[in-house]
């Protein structure tokens, strides 16, 4: 055991001491804090679109919608303009010569038909138009009332704003992740399983190769069982990738608890826009590191042996990329698992060891998902690393002392049968 | 106490072909024994069997009077293989503590031990270097330290010398002879005759994955003298072609001239081909009966063929 140890200790402070293990140390929090920060100093930045209400109603109703759009953060209403001939085209060229962003055009049977017009430079924003939308609605609903002899304090009683909060139930609690953060968690949890798993898989493979090449595998597998030697790599390199998440996740802490403080008071609630942060519970932490472990213990076990039967790093490279793309089928399903987290699709591939290391974790944050059906992917898991750690051993120990042409799969087969 | 190798009768098959057969070997201990033959006769699948890094198909090792395999028993066995390596981005000290620790040498001791063996092999400057910025012959030198580092009983050298430069094959000469002087064993590999004819006690000529001959040097010379010749001539070689070519006398000759080695025919009597020569009107400068040289010994056994590997074998592992 102590040489299992020494295996891992090397594993480890090699690793943990090459500059290669501190630019991506110190890449994580870069790129969360672009994650974190862009968004901000977006919206800060002419974040609010600059538009122009050309009223042509006869009412107080274009007197309404710039002034409610000038309370949502989206527009900076710059002027309320009765229309005359030739404005429509000397604003389309301010939007042309971008000293404007766009204008609506309420006219007279606004209110009647609900038809009005918005030109602007980009009409793709999601949030500008239902803010938009919900804008002229409002207002549309209050006029029509009002002109029914409404008094206008019940309809302002009656228009009360409705604001739907969504959260997730999870087994039988409810948590206090909101939809929106469910979806953020997922993607980020996808992408970095998917590349933690990768990278240091490929980690391992690459050390039994380096082992292989320079032959130091000879001396060590007269004193320490290949299983073993397997082990402590894995092991040592999975150590590795704790102490990069430590990093991490202590950075993307202090990086969210400061991040008002560090935007220079930008107020967070409308800067962070782009991605909801989401509100993580501990149950999630641990079904989002459980599912790193197993997966990496289970891909780093298959790129061991395809380290070991590969006799340069070219090779090795080629070997790897069925195994890879095993992992990318996972990754490439969390849409399909995050728009219908249910469907027997979406659950299979969740419950099958080779993909739901990335499936799990992506239905437990995008969804409800059961105790049984939690407990038996689980289980899978485990079987599922209990198999290929004991097939991988296999062709380690002999592919190991290997060199020349790469097996044939039937060779590969007597590998593991002998 | 018991031998420090016993190999019994093991075989090893690999894919196409078997690489041992029914291989026995004895190595006594403190003495230096040389396992000798050509290039894919079976060295590297017998250590490698003898130091359990692959099993053999049939037949047992003991190592030190135990059954449990090299593995178990590694503290007390150094190994220096035949193709060299070390991890080219660890640093010097920190590779000789690890390869320590990979035999059970508590950490700090090891770190003491690789040390004070840098130091004399005056390589203390460079501890904290880089494996990949060390010259070969120093990184030759690291794994030399490396197989020697936890005192081994038993030291097993695959082809120790092959790759050395002059000045390392001479400080590995030294080092050998030194370890024996301590009552270390030592097994090694070669398929050059003059190394071993001038270090080893013992020996062992192995071909095709068979044993062909064992026991001490002197013994094996002693079975194999008298039958080589050497004839040197004075001017006139006179009809001594002919007598060469009697089949019944010469066996195999190798003639420059006016000088000629000459192998007996079996049953053949030196001196009846003295007495041919001088009957043919050859004048004889010189006529030696020769105390063969391991090379020839070895040639006569293993045959003309023996550079070249027995089988061609795709698996390198299966080779010497």
């Amino acid at each position: 055991m102590r040489k299992v140890w020494a295996v891992i200790r090397r594993e480890f402070v090699e690793r943990v001491r090459s500059k290669w293990f501190w630019v991506s140390a110190a890449l994580g929090p870069v790129f969360l804090a672009a994650l974190v920060f862009l968004p901000i100093l977006f919206a800060r930045s002419g974040g609010r679109a600059r538009i122009v209400v050309v009223d042509g109603t006869a009412t107080s109703f274009g007197v309404r919608v710039a002034d409610s759009l000038r309370f949502t953060p989206v527009f900076n209403v710059m002027a309320r303009s009765a229309p005359r001939p030739g404005l429509l085209d000397s604003l389309t060229q301010e939007v042309t010569a971008r000293t404007l962003d766009g204008f609506l055009v309420l006219t007279a049977e606004t209110v009647e038909t609900g038809v009005a017009e918005y030109r602007a430079s980009n009409v793709s924003s999601q949030r500008e138009i239902s803010e938009l939308k919900g804008v002229l609605a409002r207002s549309a609903l209050n006029a029509r009332l009002e002109r029914a002899g409404v008094s206008p304090d019940v309809v302002s009683r009656a228009t009360l704003q409705v604001d739907l909060r969504t959260k997730k139930i999870s087994g039988s609690k409810t948590s206090g992740e909101s939809s929106a953060q469910s979806f953020s968690l997922a993607f980020i949890m996808s992408i970095l399983l998917f590349m933690t798993i990768v990278a240091y898989g490929v980690n391992v493979m690459s050390s039994v190769l380096e082992e292989k090449t320079t032959r130091v595998v000879e001396v060590l597998v007269s004193s320490i069982r290949p299983f073993q030697l397997m082990l402590g790599k894995i092991l040592g390199v999975g150590s590795v990738s704790i102490v990069q998440f430590l990093i991490w996740g202590i950075s993307a802490r202090i990086l969210l608890t400061q991040r008002a403080a560090l935007s220079g008071g930008v107020s967070v609630e409308n800067g962070g826009s782009g991605l909801e942060w989401p509100q993580v519970s501990a149950a999630t932490i641990a079904v989002f590191l459980s599912y790193f472990f197993g997966g990496f213990l289970f891909y780093s076990a298959m790129l061991a042996a395809v380290g070991a039967m590969s006799s340069n790093e070219q090779e090795a490279r080629q070997a790897q990329q069925p195994v890879i793309f095993l992992l990318m089928m996972a990754y490439l399903s969390i849409w399909a698992i995050s728009s219908d987290p249910q469907s027997t699709y979406s659950v299979a591939i969740s419950l099958i060891p080779f993909t739901s290391p990335i499936a799990m974790p992506v239905r437990w944050a995008a969804s409800m998902v059961t105790t049984t059906e939690l407990v038996t992917s689980f289980a899978l898991l485990i079987l599922g690393i209990a198999a290929v750690t004991w097939v991988a051993a296999r062709i380690y120990r002999v592919g190991i002392l290997m060199t020349g042409k790469r097996p044939s799969i039937r060779e590969l087969a007597r590998w593991v049968r002998a | 106490m018991s031998d420090p190798v016993v190999v019994d009768r093991v075989t090893k098959r690999f894919a196409g072909h078997t690489a041992v057969n029914a291989f026995s070997l004895t190595v006594p201990r403190g003495i230096i024994y040389g396992l000798l033959g050509p290039n894919g006769a079976g060295k590297t699948t017998s250590i490698r069997m003898i130091l359990d890094i692959i099993e053999p198909d049939e037949g047992v090792v003991q190592l030190f009077g135990q059954l449990g395999g090299g593995r178990a028993l590694s503290a007390r066995i150094g190994y220096l293989p035949e193709e060299r390596g070390l991890y080219r981005k660890m640093r010097v000290l920190d590779v000789l503590v690890f390869l320590a620790e990979m035999k059970g040498v508590e950490r700090r001791a090891a770190k003491a031990k690789a040390l004070g063996w840098l130091e004399r092999l005056g390589l203390a400057d460079w501890r904290l270097r880089r494996i990949d910025e060390l010259s070969k012959g120093m990184q030759q030198k690291v794994q030399f330290i490396s197989t020697l580092l936890h005192e081994p009983e038993l030291v097993v050298l695959d082809e120790p010398f092959a790759g050395l430069d002059p000045v390392n094959a001479k400080v590995l000469k030294e080092t050998v002879l030194e370890l024996r002087r301590r009552g270390v064993t030592i097994l090694f590999s070669t398929h050059i005759m003059e190394q071993a004819e001038k270090l080893c006690d013992e020996l062992c000529i192995i071909a095709r994955g068979r044993k062909l001959v064992d026991g001490s040097l002197s013994e094996i010379k002693r079975t194999h003298a008298g039958r080589h010749l050497v004839v040197g001539f004075d001017g006139s070689a006179g009809g001594a072609q002919q007598v060469f070519a009697d089949m019944r006398l010469v066996k195999k000759v190798d003639d420059y001239g006016q000088y000629a080695e000459l192998e007996l025919a079996p049953g053949a009597d030196a001196q009846d081909i003295l007495q041919q020569l001088v009957a043919s009107g050859a004048r004889l400068s010189k006529f030696e009966l020769q105390e063969p040289s391991l090379h020839s010994i070895f040639v006569d056994m293993v045959g003309p063929e023996a550079a070249r590997p027995a089988v061609s074998s795709d698996v390198e592992g299966a080779g010497a």
